[in-house]
C-alpha cells in the first residue's frame, strides 16, 4: 500500500511570530523555517507502517515556493521514498491545497493519506477534511493511535472527556495529533541518501488546479499587550482598587 | 546585640533575616553538601548599604560570606560552622543599570540573575554568551567570583573574558568604582582581575560591566556518535579548520551519561537507533542570516563519516529538536543527582591531552576498583571534563565513596602530570582547599596569600575558602 504524506514548510515552532511592519502578513525573512510539527508526526507514522511491512512506498508532497524543497529533503531523510513539489508563489489556502492533493491522489492511487491535523502557522485545521470530502473517502481526524488492517483502519482520537475509536474503510485520510508518536531525528547517512532520492516538481497548472485565493487577507496584527498584575499591600487597598479602578464591586 | 541592631539600621527590616527557618535555605548549598550556621543573613539593596554592612562587620571583626544565587559547586557560598560568620546575600541588587548597544556592553548589579542578563541583551538584539545549567538562579556577582565557564567558552571565553569593569566593596568598607566599559585600558595593574575568580575572598563585587556580542541568527546542531574521545578531539580540529570560529559548542557525552538521562528524565529519547560508546553535541552558529551553518555542518560531518572519524549523527531539523538535543546534555547533572552519590571531578587539560587523560585515569582506576562506572561529559572544546565515578550497586557504592581521597589522588595526579587543572570551572570553595595545597606551585600559592593579606589583612572576607585560614 502506498502512503501519501503532505508536509508543510512553516515558521519554526520555537521562533516567535511577528507581524510585518505594514501588517500585510507574518515576518518570515531570515527566520528559521521547519516542517510543520504535526506533519513530522504524520511522517513518522508512515515510516513506522513501512518498517512494519504495512506500507510499500511513502510519497511526501509539499505545495508552495521552491524553498519547500528543503522540507521535502527532510522528509526524504526521515524515510520518504520520493517527493513531489507543487511549486507556486501564490499564497495557498487549505481548499487550494486539498484540490492539488486530490489530483495527486488520483494519479498515485495511495491506500492512505496521513497528514498533520493542522499547520502551526494558520491553524486552519481544514486541509485533511477537505481532501477527504473532495475524494469521497473516509476520514479520521486527530489520531492518537492508528491500527492498519488490510481494508480497514482503527483510529483512536482524543475527544473531550476521553478517547473515541473509529473503524474506517480504506482508502482514507487520517490526520495526526501530538500524542501519536515521537518523531525521529534525521541521521547523517539518511540525509546523504536523501539527496539521491527522486524529487518531482510540478505546477498547479500541470495538475489543472486554479489556486487563486478566494479569501483576502486584510491585516495581521499583534494581539493587544496584556497588562501585568500588581501587588497590593493590604486588603483595604485591594478593595479600593476593585471598587474604584476595576469597578467590579 | 548591638551588631545586629547596626545591621538593621543599615538595611531595614526587609533586608535582615534572623528567623532560623528562614535562614535554612541560605545556610545550605544546592547539593546539600555544606551546612552553615550563620545567625544572620543581610540583604542590602544598594552598593552604599553593602559598604555600610561591610564596614560594620569590619568594626565588629565579624567575617562575611558573600552569596548570590547560592548555586556554588564547591561550597564557597556557605559559611563554616562555629565561626560566627554572617551571610551577605546580594539578590535584592538585581537592577540593570545601563545598556550601551554601540559599545556592546551591559551594566548590572551583582544580584542580577544570568538569565535576565541574557534576555535583556537578546531583546536589544545582542548576545550575552555565558550559558550554564544553573542560569535561571545563578547571579552575576557569584558567576564573576567563580569565573564560571559553561558551554560557550570555546567561542566566547569564560566569565573573565566577558567582564570589562567592576564595582567592588573592599574589606574595610571602601567602594572601588571601576565600572569602565573599555576594551583597552593599560593604566597600570588590571585590578578587576584580582576579584574575578576570587570567590569573594578579596571583596564583594556589587556591579559589573559585561561584554555583549552580535546575536547569532542561525544555528545548526548535531548529535554525533563516535568511538573514542580521541576521535572527538580529531573531529573538533577538523570542524574548526572547516568552519573557522563558527563552532560554538562541542560537548562530549559518554554512553553511561546518556543512559542515565534516558533512565531518569521523563520524555527523553536516544537520538540514534544504535548505541555508541561516546557522543558529541556539536553546535555551529552564524550572525549572518544568509549563511548556511546547516550546510557546513552537514557536509563536514559527511566527510568525517566517510573517513571513519564518526559512526553516525542526528541533525536537528528544527529549533525544537536542537533544544531537545541540548536538554540531553544539560540534564546529565540532574539525572546524576537522581541516580545517587558519586565522586566528581571538574578537571581540565590541554585539549590535545583529553584522550590521554581519560585513557590513563580510567585504566588506573579500573585496576584499583573493578566494576567502577565512569560518567564522563564536558566541554571538550575548552579542555574541561566532568569526570565522575560511582559503582552501580548501592552497597558497593557506599564503600567506594569512602575511597574519595584515594580516587581523587589517582585522577588529580594524572591531571597534574598532563599539565592540567584540578578545578576547571567550579572553583576551590571549601571542597578543594587541601587539593589546592597539594597541586599548586608553592610560589604561586604564596603570591596568592600575599594578595589576600594585602587586601584583607583581618581575614574577614569569606575566610576558609580557597585557603585554610589561621583566623
Amino acid at each position: 500500500m502506498k502512503v501519501l504524506v503532505p508536509v508543510k514548510r512553516v515558521l519554526d515552532y520555537n521562533i516567535k511570530a511577528r507581524p510585518k511592519a505594514d501588517g500585510s502578513g507574518v515576518e518570515l525573512s531570515g527566520l528559521k523555517m521547519s516542517m510543520n510539527p504535526f506533519d513530522e508526526i504524520a511522517m513518522e507514522a508512515a515510516i513506522r507502517f513501512k518498517e512494519a511491512g504495512q506500507a510499500s512506498e511513502i510519497i511526501a508532497i509539499s505545495c508552495g515556493t521552491q524553498a519547500c524543497q528543503e522540507t521535502l529533503r527532510t522528509a526524504l531523510a526521515l524515510g520518504a521514498d520520493r517527493a513531489i513539489l507543487v511549486e507556486t508563489d501564490e499564497a495557498l489556502q487549505p481548499l487550494a491545497v486539498a484540490k492539488l492533493l486530490k489530483v495527486l491522489v488520483l494519479r498515485e492511487q495511495p491506500g492512505l493519506v496521513i497528514c498533520g491535523k493542522q499547520a502551526i502557522d494558520d491553524d486552519a485545521n481544514q486541509t485533511g477534511q477537505m481532501l477527504a470530502a473532495l475524494l469521497g473517502w473516509a476520514q479520521a481526524t486527530f489520531a492518537s493511535r492508528i491500527e492498519l488492517g488490510s481494508d480497514r483502519a482503527s483510529v483512536t482520537r482524543e475527544i473531550d472527556g476521553g478517547l473515541e475509536t473509529l473503524s474506517i474503510t480504506l482508502p482514507a485520510v487520517i490526520t495526526t495529533d501530538l500524542r501519536l508518536n515521537e518523531p525521529r531525528y534525521a541521521t547523517l547517512p539518511n540525509i546523504m541518501k536523501a539527496k539521491k532520492k527522486p524529487l518531482e516538481t510540478l505546477t498547479p497548472a500541470d495538475l489543472g488546479v486554479d489556486v487563486t485565493s478566494r479569501l483576502t487577507l486584510l491585516k495581521v496584527a499583534e494581539p493587544p499587550a496584556r497588562q501585568g498584575g500588581i501587588k497590593v499591600n493590604d486588603v483595604a487597598e485591594l478593595l479600593d482598587k476593585l471598587k474604584n479602578e476595576a469597578k467590579v464591586i | 546585640m548591638p551588631f545586629i541592631e547596626d545591621l538593621a539600621e543599615i538595611v531595614g527590616p526587609a533586608g535582615l533575616i534572623t528567623d532560623p527557618s528562614d535562614l535554612a535555605p541560605y545556610n545550605t548549598d544546592w547539593r546539600g553538601r555544606y551546612h552553615g550556621d550563620a545567625a544572620v543573613v543581610v540583604k542590602p539593596a544598594s552598593t552604599a548599604e553593602v559598604a555600610a554592612v561591610v564596614r560594620a562587620c569590619h568594626d565588629h571583626r565579624i567575617a562575611v560570606v558573600p552569596q548570590g544565587g547560592n548555586t556554588s559547586q564547591c561550597g564557597a557560598s556557605i559559611p563554616r560552622l562555629g565561626h560566627g560568620e554572617i551571610i551577605l546575600n546580594l539578590s535584592r541588587m538585581n537592577r540593570i543599570l545601563a545598556t550601551d548597544w554601540d559599545n556592546d556592553t551591559l551594566t548590572c548589579e551583582a544580584g542580577t540573575v544570568l538569565a535576565t542578563v541574557q534576555n535583556v541583551a537578546r531583546q536589544g538584539g545582542h548576545l550575552f554568551p555565558l550559558s550554564i545549567a544553573s542560569e535561571g538562579s545563578a547571579e552575576i556577582g557569584g558567576i564573576i567570583s567563580t569565573n564560571a565557564g559553561g558551554t560557550a567558552v570555546l567561542r566566547y571565553g569564560n566569565m573573565r573574558s566577558l567582564v570589562l569593569g567592576l564595582e567592588v566593596v573592599l574589606p574595610d568598607g571602601q567602594i572601588w568604582n571601576g565600572l569602565r566599559g573599555l576594551r583597552k585600558d593599560n593604566t597600570g595593574y588590571d585590578l578587576k582581575q584580582w576579584f574575578i575568580g576570587a570567590e569573594g575572598t578579596l571583596g564583594i563585587i556589587t556591579a559589573a560591566v559585561l561584554r555583549l556580542f552580535s546575536l547569532p541568527h542561525v544555528r545548526a546542531t548535531a548529535w554525533v556518535a563516535l568511538d573514542s574521545p580521541r576521535d572527538a578531539v580529531a573531529l573538533l580540529g577538523y570542524l574548526k579548520t572547516r568552519s573557522g570560529d563558527r563552532v560554538t559548542g562541542f560537548e562530549l557525552v559518554s554512553r553511561s551519561a546518556l543512559q542515565m538521562v534516558l533512565l531518569h528524565i521523563p520524555g527523553s529519547h536516544d537520538p540514534l537507533s544504535q548505541p555508541s560508546p561516546w557522543y558529541v553535541l556539536v553546535e555551529m552558529d552564524d550572525t549572518d542570516p544568509g549563511s548556511d551553518p546547516h550546510g557546513v555542518l552537514e557536509s563536514s560531518l559527511a566527510e568525517a563519516l566517510r573517513s571513519g572519524m564518526i559512526i553516525d549523527a542526528a541533525l536537528a531539523q528544527s529549533e525544537a529538536q536542537a533544544d531537545t538535543l541540548w536538554a540531553l546534555r544539560e540534564q546529565i547533572s540532574e539525572a546524576q543527582k537522581l541516580e545517587g552519590i558519586s565522586i566528581k571531578h571538574d578537571i581540565s587539560v590541554p585539549v590535545s591531552r583529553i584522550p590521554d587523560l581519560i585513557e590513563e585515569a580510567t585504566a588506573r582506576l579500573e585496576a584499583q576498583y573493578p566494576g567502577i562506572r565512569l560518567l564522563c561529559f564536558g566541554h571538550v572544546g575548552d579542555g574541561n571534563l566532568h569526570y565522575n565515578l560511582s559503582k552501580p550497586n548501592l552497597l558497593d557504592n557506599a564503600a567506594f565513596i569512602e575511597q574519595t581521597l584515594a580516587v581523587n589522588r589517582i585522577v588529580h595526579d594524572t591531571v597534574d602530570r598532563l599539565g592540567g587543572s584540578i578545578s576547571a570551572e567550579h572553583g576551590i570553595g571549601q571542597l578543594k582547599v587541601d587539593e589546592l595545597v597539594r597541586y599548586k606551585n608553592p610560589v604561586e600559592l604564596e603570591l596568592m596569600k600575599r594578595i589576600k593579606h594585602t587586601l584583607d589583612p583581618l581575614g574577614l572576607m569569606n575566610p576558609g575558602k580557597i585557603f585554610r585560614t589561621t583566623k
